[in-house]
């Protein structure tokens, strides 16, 4: 019973995070049509800025938080400019060469973050300080109050994200653009501003899934490309470019994650994932809820 | 005994009958015609017999052999070659080895070059004109030399059947005629050809026998005068045989000269195609003017250009300021509203927030007024406020086309092709709001259309246009007298 | 028969000719190359012989992206299964070095055709999620059974090629010359002129006549047969099998990196490439920790400058943007 509990609980919390981790990666996909491989290195920069900000700065967890997510969305906003506008004037590639031009540009990327923050920050795993201390009783099981904020913010933020979409009129812009281009040019958006908006939100939610991160189960360099495949395995299971169906993903995949490292062990919690990857690609390509 | 035997042969996408139970039979040394408007079904039929796509049902047999279930490049390898509609070279390699290609065997175990092969492709090449860029590459080609390479690479295998899709887009009067005297040749080879096209008049100068098709099935079959005299080829192609064609519209006072829109563009290019040249037209403030012509035509490439998704040489003054240079956006918000004759829908999203999209650049008051407005002249779409897009029907989607564009609270609405694949009673219902906005709002429209019927009901003047420059302008009384028949 | 000038002026991309200024440079390269034992200590030639091998990872890569025009983000997955055949074999069944190198060919190959599979049902992203999967799922299985291959430690052989790093350096040299003439000589003719077809556009092939699906095994044969020898070679080389050296991702990445930084579609600009990414690397040694991030820095501006690779360095203007 008391694994129970503890496996709910954890696997919420992680769910919650991934699925943030998921929607930024789906929805610049849906927008952009960048699969951005230096993802899960975004993310780990966001936490070990925020850990390196409040802890060895001292500057305390709520600072800190803020200028790791201000450094995702500045390294993110780089990445843009310097990588993939480029990469999109190149004139004499098909398109389907550009594509793996900027697969290999992004996981370039990834690997160059790697080594950058492994140099800065060193191979340990970091946390940051908790935000809240102490525990909680939940039916005879002791959950730090932290993890359970971390949850309460994770679903803030996804709220936050369904609301914008839904209700502001720039977040319908940024849905609609992901449906029909030129139908938002026509009605006179323009769809440049479009994408510079939905690369700044994409920041925002790896800074917060970082952060949130660092607080739950620390981070460290080389978790990177887990993160990536973490969130990459999400996305094309959700359905590319579908972010109620990464939210959907996460919670599998955490949900199995956590079954996997509680009942057999956490060296391969990773595996289940991977099969199910396949089998979504064998039988089902689009994902759960894709729709191309 | 024909050498192509096609008969029953349907497809279905999903609920939609593309093709349904269409035959007809072509005899070795013969040119058939298969004609049709947009959306008829004639491409997907060519397809169908090439094996690109798979019937449902049906029989294809090529020299009595069946095809149907067959891979293409079995059937390919059978005797059958096509031309597609748009030019696949193979960008990397040069015209020769284009050529090359389509001589080469299905077989891994060829290691060495082969001189007979080059010669064979020299040959080919020298055939169709192309000896001259034998080494250059598809991206420094002329449109014409592209198509002339596709009909190389057909041509090469000496086929049994040759199938050309729309062999005559995009080219110029000369070009069209060279193209059509390879035909001729090919016939005069043994080689039986069938020919899908718009430009019905060209088809119909080449062809031995032509067939007309509309929502998937065959309507006539029979010599080309008969075929394009047959009544109800006329009604599928212009909304009415043109002995019936409505009234052209009359005003009680005439509109005062003052230019919304003036067209002046010189040439607009597609890659290598030139798609519009020498379109000099204006719209008053408060006409409706109607572009009409048959597919390919120029129509759409006239609204982009206006809209400033595609580049131009010349100039398109809205207002009196220039259009030249600016973005779509910001031609949008200027005061243009294009009805895309794809849609362009928010397809997930439903009827009230594609509307309010549209009305995006305005305050909740002014938004929520337009809202009103525009579910006061299409109240089924009232009905379907939260529906979303993607379910609606055919001509529903149309309805919200044009209402989230009313929204935009345009000076000047461009609406292209507005009545493609709608039921009649729905065009009525389309054709009501038009007239209601003309009176009421004094709305002014430039309209695309096919539909004869349809722009003469509404248009104060129309624009002929053919191939890419405008053949004959003039008030809309005047067109049926002095065009008429001449258009088919 | 009209006088028309058969012969094809020298401009395009470097594949195409024969008697060229830079296949003379390239023929000149190798055959310095060869001297290099002279000269070159232990050190220096084993450094070379990573190099050599990595380059004939890169020009089967090169096979299958450049030319069938598919994307393999696991070329991994097959020179493992070569690596891991061959060493299996040799470890528990005894059999020579030459007797088990065919075994692992045998695997890799198999392989080839179990991802060949996907490669023809689906596309653009979705086959190269396929192959990065299949190369998390071998690795996993490498470690998960641990108690036979040896895990992430790796798997100790009973026997290797030879001592000799001379012998090792011309055992590699020997294997990327043959590949490279091998791979040359199918893209240069009338076969590779249709498998460049396949990649460019398969639909149009077909309508062509030619069976995409019979070139696209055979694509992936080659390709695995060249990658699964080089794999078994490379383990007899080391004398050990680990996920690290042969499976693993990053390894899977300097591979993709060495073909697009060399010169995609050009066989012999995978050499150049992966010549330039493991010496590069050697040589920022002493800088430590940062020498991975220099080159991938390095990479990453030749892939945003030209995005044609070194190759193309040496050819117009033009064909550097390509």
């Amino acid at each position: 019973m008391d694994l129970l509990i503890q496996i709910l609980i954890s696997g919420f919390i992680l769910g919650a995070i991934y699925a943030l981790a998921a929607a930024g990666m789906t929805i610049i996909f849906g927008i952009s049509g960048i699969l951005n491989l230096a993802h899960g290195g975004i993310i780990v920069l966001a936490a070990l800025v925020a850990w390196y900000t409040s802890q060895h700065l001292g500057l305390g967890t709520y600072l800190g938080d803020l200028v790791g997510i201000i450094a995702s969305i500045v390294v993110t906003y780089l990445l843009y400019v310097l990588v993939i506008l480029p990469l999109e004037r190149f004139r004499h590639i098909s398109t389907a060469e550009k594509h793996v031009f900027q697969l290999v540009a992004t996981l370039l990327v990834a690997l160059i973050l790697q080594g950058v923050l492994e140099w800065f920050f060193g191979a340990t795993p970091v946390a940051t300080p908790p935000m809240l201390e102490g525990v909680v009783q939940i039916a005879g099981n002791n959950v730090p109050k932290n993890s359970l904020l971390i949850g309460v913010v994770a679903w803030v933020v996804l709220i936050g994200l369904w609301f914008f979409t839904s209700y502001t009129r720039l977040g319908k812009a940024m849905l609609a653009a992901s449906m029909s281009p030129k139908g938002l040019a026509i009605v006179g958006y323009d769809i440049r501003k479009v994408h510079v908006m939905v690369w700044g939100i994409y920041g925002l939610l790896a800074g917060v899934a970082g952060v949130l991160l660092a607080s739950f189960v620390g981070a460290s360099a080389d978790v990177a490309i887990n993160l990536t495949a973490i969130s990459f395995t999400i996305v094309v299971l959700g359905g590319l470019g579908n972010v109620f169906g990464s939210l959907v993903g996460a919670y599998i995949l955490g949900f199995l994650s956590t079954i996997t490292a509680f009942l057999i062990s956490p060296s391969i919690s990773q595996i289940p994932g991977l099969v199910l990857l396949v089998v979504i690609l064998y039988l089902r390509p689009q994902g759960l809820f894709g729709r191309h | 005994m024909s050498i192509l035997e096609v008969s029953g042969i349907s497809k279905r996408f999903g609920g939609l009958r593309a093709v349904d139970g269409m035959g007809f039979s072509v005899q070795r040394g013969e040119i058939l015609g298969l004609i049709g408007p947009n959306g008829s079904g004639k491409s997907t039929t060519l397809s169908l017999i090439m094996g690109v796509v798979r019937p449902d049902s049906g029989s294809v047999i090529l020299d009595g052999k069946e095809m149907v279930g067959k891979a293409t490049h079995a059937i390919a390898k059978a005797g059958m070659s096509m031309v597609f509609q748009h030019s696949r070279p193979l960008q990397r390699q040069t015209v020769l080895e284009n050529i090359k290609l389509a001589l080469l065997q299905d077989s891994l175990f060829q290691f060495g070059a082969s001189r007979a092969v080059t010669d064979r492709a020299i040959e080919v090449a020298e055939r169709v004109g192309l000896d001259k860029v034998l080494h250059q590459r598809p991206g420094s080609l002329p449109f014409a030399d592209l198509r002339r390479l596709e009909v190389a690479k057909a041509l090469a295998s000496e086929p049994l059947v040759l199938l050309l899709d729309e062999p005559f887009a995009g080219l110029a009067p000369s070009e069209t005629r060279e193209f059509s005297e390879l035909a001729i040749a090919m016939r005069d080879a043994g080689c039986a050809v069938v020919l899908v096209d718009h430009n019905v008049k060209a088809v119909s100068g080449l062809v031995d026998r032509i067939v007309a098709m509309h929502a998937g099935q065959k309507i006539a079959e029979g010599a080309p005068s008969e075929v394009t005299r047959n009544e109800r080829v006329q009604e599928v192609y212009f909304g009415k045989s043109l002995g019936a064609v409505g009234a052209a519209r009359c005003r009680e006072q005439a509109i005062a000269d003052d230019r919304l829109l003036s067209v002046a563009v010189e040439s607009v290019h597609y890659g290598r195609a030139e798609a519009l040249r020498d379109i000099d037209l204006h719209v008053k403030r408060g006409e409706f003017v109607s572009v009409v012509g048959l597919n390919g035509a120029g129509k759409t490439t006239l609204f982009n250009s206006i809209l400033g998704f595609v580049d131009y040489a010349g100039d398109i003054q809205f207002d009196d300021r220039s259009l030249r240079g600016r973005k779509p956006a910001a031609i949008a918000t200027g005061g243009i509203a294009l009805c895309p004759e794809t849609r362009d829908l928010f397809s997930f999203m439903t009827v009230r927030e594609n509307l309010e999209m549209g009305g995006h650049a305005f305050d909740a008051n002014t938004r929520a007024e337009q809202l009103e407005w525009v579910y006061g002249l299409f109240p089924r779409l009232r009905e379907r406020a939260g529906q979303k897009a993607q379910t609606l029907s055919g001509g529903e989607q149309q309805m919200l086309t044009v209402g989230r564009a009313l929204m935009q609270k345009p000076q000047l609405l461009l609406l292209d092709e507005p009545t493609l694949g709608l039921a009649p009673l729905v065009l009525e219902d389309i054709s009501n709001v038009l007239e209601k906005l003309q009176n009421e709002s004094g709305l002014t429209v430039l309209l695309a259309e096919q539909n004869l019927t349809f722009a003469l009901r509404h248009s104060d003047r129309i624009y002929l246009i053919e191939t890419g420059s405008l053949r004959w302008e003039g008030e809309s009384r005047r067109f049926v007298e002095e065009v008429g028949e001449d258009i088919l | 028969m009209s006088n028309v000038n058969r012969s094809p002026q020298t401009t395009g991309p470097w594949s195409r000719d024969w008697l060229d200024w830079r296949v003379v440079l390239t023929v000149l390269f190798f055959v310095f190359l060869a001297f290099t034992p002279l000269f070159a200590g232990g050190y220096y030639l084993g450094v070379l012989t990573i190099a050599l091998y990595m380059g004939v990872y890169a020009m089967n890569w090169d096979l299958l992206f450049g030319y069938i025009g598919e994307v393999n983000f696991g070329p991994t997955f097959l020179i493992g299964l070569g690596a891991y055949g061959a060493g299996l074999c040799n470890t528990y069944l005894g059999w020579s070095v030459w007797a088990c190198i065919p075994v692992g060919v045998v695997a890799a190959m198999i392989g080839g055709l179990l991802l060949a599979g996907p490669a023809l049902r689906l596309t653009g992203p979705y086959f190269g999620l396929v192959t990065l999967v299949a190369v998390l799922i071998l690795s996993q299985l490498i470690v998960t059974f641990a108690g036979y291959t040896g895990g992430e430690i790796g798997l100790a052989l009973r026997d290797i090629l030879t001592l000799s790093s001379k012998g090792n350096f011309y055992y590699a040299l020997g294997l990327t010359v043959i590949t490279a003439l091998a791979l040359r000589l199918i893209v240069r003719s009338p076969l590779g002129l249709i498998l460049e077809a396949v990649g460019q556009d398969a639909g149009a092939t077909e309508a062509l006549g030619f069976s995409v699906t019979k070139y696209k095994v055979f694509a992936f044969l080659v390709s695995s047969f060249f990658s699964g020898l080089a794999g078994a070679m490379t383990v007899f080389y080391f004398g050990t099998a680990s996920p690290g050296t042969v499976v693993a991702v990053v390894m899977a990445v300097q591979v993709i990196i060495a073909t697009i930084v060399g010169g995609r579609r050009t066989i012999i600009g995978s050499v150049f490439g992966a010549i330039f990414l493991i010496v590069a690397g050697e040589l920022l040694r002493p800088i430590g920790q940062l020498s991975n991030t220099v080159v991938a820095v390095l990479a990453l501006l030749v892939l945003l400058l030209a995005p044609g690779g070194f190759t193309s360095l040496f050819g117009s203007r033009k064909e550097r943007k390509a």
